[in-house]
């Protein structure tokens, strides 16, 4: 039995595992942090996985996207996550979008899913996804990562989203540094959020903060900012 | 005593933790420059878990944290 071990799990059970295959993804970004995201989904049989995606591979991509190879520069890295995807987990639905996300794609892309995994490299994709979950009320998985750094947090009504933190004000960085390991570590984190919200089951409100230079993790408290649009306006 | 935590970059070179009188720091903008970090280098000001800005007032037993955009995916 495939999910034997997980199924096993005191969390997740039959039960668990049922509302994991009826599950409704999207995963925003099958880059660095998109593939352990997309992979670890896939392999818990979250049953409905859809990537937004509109890349090509690039040499420098695989240093840390550990799905794609040295034959695949040139091509849609959405198309080639999907295969090898269904590959993994042929129990499971995944579907590719060849786009970026954009004010008029993100209404209808974000409805009906069960979450939303944030896994792109630019502030201004952030903000469509924040605001069009929060319209939507569907929890996103919000997450960055710069060298041996990364953070990772849901966005939830009620909680903070990006827009109270400030990031409508922040420029993109230009391509920070990036190797695979901490991508790695911060995908993980995403994927474990996003189960965690497909089973029903609290996830803390916070912000984690990874700082693989000290080997250390840290809490912070993140709080609604009361003149916040946050979205839903 | 004000508490300043850094996050990611923002650490390199630095400690992660500063308690800082009240009197060398009256704004989160005098931190910032109190820790010689380039302005714009923070983006994200958390005074007590809620974004704030340079100009905003800070006072004894604060919590502030301070983040570089962190952007990669
Ligand atoms: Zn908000």
């Amino acid at each position: 039995m495939r999910y034997a071990r997980q199924v096993a799990m005191q969390e997740i059970g039959k039960d668990g595992q049922e509302k994991l295959a009826k599950a409704q993804v999207l995963v925003v970004g099958a880059g660095g942090l998109g593939l352990p995201v997309l992979t670890y989904l896939a392999c818990a049989g979250v049953g409905c996985l859809t990537i937004v995606e509109d890349d090509i591979v690039e040499e420098s991509n695989l240093n840390r996207q550990f799905l794609y190879t040295p034959a695949d520069i040139g091509k849609p890295k959405g198309a080639l996550a999907r295969e090898r995807l269904a590959a993994l987990n042929p129990a499971i639905k995944v579907s590719w979008i060849g786009e970026r996300l954009t004010q008029a794609n993100a209404a209808p892309l974000v409805s009906g899913r069960d979450a939303v995994v944030d896994c792109v490299d630019n502030i201004a994709t952030r903000l469509l996804a924040n605001d069009a979950c929060l319209r939507a009320n569907v929890p996103l998985v919000e997450a960055g990562i710069d060298g041996f750094y990364g953070y990772v947090f849901p966005v939830l009504r009620g909680g903070a989203c990006l827009r109270c933190l400030g990031y409508a004000e922040i420029a993109s960085p230009k391509s920070p540094g990036a190797i695979g390991c901490t991508a790695g570590v911060i995908g993980s984190l995403e994927a474990s959020v996003c189960i965690r919200l497909l089973l029903g089951m609290p996830v803390a409100p916070d912000m984690l903060t990874y700082d693989g230079t000290r080997m250390e993790f840290e809490n912070v408290r993140i709080f609604r900012n009361e003149g916040c649009r946050h979205g839903e306006g | 005593m004000v508490e300043v935590r850094l996050f990611a970059t923002l650490r390199d070179g630095r400690e992660k933790a500063y308690s800082l009188p009240r009197e060398v720091c009256g704004t989160v903008g005098d931190i910032i420059a109190h820790l010689e970090i380039p302005p714009g280098d923070v983006t994200i000001m958390l005074v007590n878990g809620r974004h704030q800005k340079p100009e905003t007032a800070v006072s004894d037993g604060d919590l502030v944290a301070l983040f570089p955009p962190v952007g990669g995916g």
